[in-house]
């Protein structure tokens, strides 16, 4: 059986028959060319492509088996702001892998606070999240020689988790006026702010009782600017989304320890010139700082300066700290 | 002298942590974490080692008394035994 999953990927975290493991899909001949990797799944479904469940332990037997590409960078967000055009830079990087918020992983991740309530659990749950990572960066062309990967915002909550099983990974965390961010979340609702299990983010702001939306997520994301701000290191990049620039995005890169030619460079910036996260590739990138701003409630205001004024102003302190 | 004692083919090992491990059982689908002292008897087992040979191993990375590490590497072994993680050679 282990024969016939190569070339298969893990598409997605879940429970079948009271069992948890995952569900593989054959990706064979699959670019992951969409901005989230659940855009390409979903591609993938509508070829009618086979999928399998199996349980977690098949990771790690494949992990004696599939070659792959080890981690180059990790990228981190407090959400709408800018993390999905960095991906999309690292994909024009020649020879990349770039995992953008797969289910599997963020959803291993997630199990740490719901399920790892003992020593032996979290260790099984961080060989689970290396061993789909691994599933995932398996050597399908081998042409690849960089692997990205881009977690949902929540799961930056868990870095201390995340880094333990890769140490030496250097990080970016992306942020942005809390005004802007909670305005953006507010107005298109995304599914990590109306999750009906709430330990998740239970777990991040530290508090489980009823609240608006906007306080939810003002807490959620001061709660991941103080994570970034403690956890900051000489390993990690911390970049406000109004820096972003093509120059900046090189910079990333570079921190990544990738060179880019001259046609990567020419690549990101064509595609730095469009919405991120649309399909396509056609819809114009349009900067809206300024209507975020306007668009911002009374509440928002309040709610931004009660749970992440202070955690973002001292995130901007360090930034300005450690790049004068 | 060669263990007569090897990992069973039904379970598989991985390394976590620096020198810890994770063993799953596939035909129970049971999971053990192994810590350092038996993730070195386990691999000293896969590489056919014989019971001596994983106690001088044990006596050379720590530094505690070979009787010691003898009857440690004989309760680990049993434990390993006792799970039915180990067939014979």
């Amino acid at each position: 059986m282990l024969e016939d999953i190569k070339g298969w990927l893990p598409v997605d975290a879940v429970v079948v028959g009271g069992r948890p493991g995952l569900m593989w899909m054959e990706m064979s001949g699959v670019s992951l060319t969409e901005p989230f990797f659940q855009q390409t799944v979903e591609r993938a479904r509508r070829e009618n492509r086979a999928e399998l469940f199996t349980e977690f332990d098949v990771l790690l037997q494949l992990e004696k088996q599939l070659e792959s590409v080890q981690p180059s960078g990790f990228i981190f967000h407090s959400s709408r702001c800018g993390s999905t055009l960095v991906a999309n830079a690292c994909r024009a990087v020649s020879g990349s892998i770039v995992l953008s918020e797969a289910n599997a992983i963020d959803k291993l991740i997630a199990r740490f606070i719901t399920d790892a309530d003992t020593p032996v659990k979290e260790s099984l749950y961080s060989v689970f999240l290396r061993g789909v990572v691994h599933a995932l960066a398996q050597r399908r062309t081998y042409n690849e020689r960089h692997l990205f990967i881009k977690f949902a915002c929540c799961s930056f909550a868990q870095l201390e988790r995340i880094k333990r099983i890769w140490p030496a990974v250097p990080w970016l965390f992306l942020y942005r006026d809390p005004v802007e961010t909670i305005v953006s979340n507010i107005r298109d609702v995304p599914p990590w702010l109306i999750d009906n299990d709430r330990r998740v983010l239970s777990s991040i702001i530290g508090h489980a009782s009823e609240m608006s939306l906007e306080e939810l997520c003002a807490r959620t994301i001061g709660s991941l600017f103080s994570t970034a701000y403690k956890l900051a290191n000489a390993n990690s990049m911390l970049l406000n989304y109004n820096q972003l620039s093509v120059p900046v995005i090189a910079s990333v890169l570079n921190f990544f320890n990738v060179s880019l030619s001259s046609e990567e460079l020419e690549t990101i910036t064509r595609t730095s010139e469009v919405y991120s996260k649309e399909v396509s590739g056609t819809r114009a990138f349009v900067a809206d700082v300024d209507a975020k701003q306007k668009l911002a409630s009374d509440l928002v205001r309040e709610m931004s300066e009660r749970w992440a004024g202070e955690p973002y102003r001292l995130l901007e302190n360090l930034v300005n700290r450690v790049n004068p | 002298m060669k263990s007569d004692l090897i990992p069973g083919k039904h379970v598989v090992t991985t390394d976590f942590d620096g020198g810890e491990g994770i063993i799953v059982d596939l035909n129970t689908k049971k999971y053990y974490q192994l810590n350092e002292t038996a993730m070195v008897v386990w691999k000293g087992l896969e590489k056919g080692k014989s019971m001596g040979e994983i106690v001088a191993d044990i006596t050379s990375a720590y530094e505690i008394p070979a009787d010691h590490a003898t009857s440690s590497v004989q309760r680990i072994v049993d434990n390993f035994q006792t799970y039915k993680l180990l067939g014979a050679s």
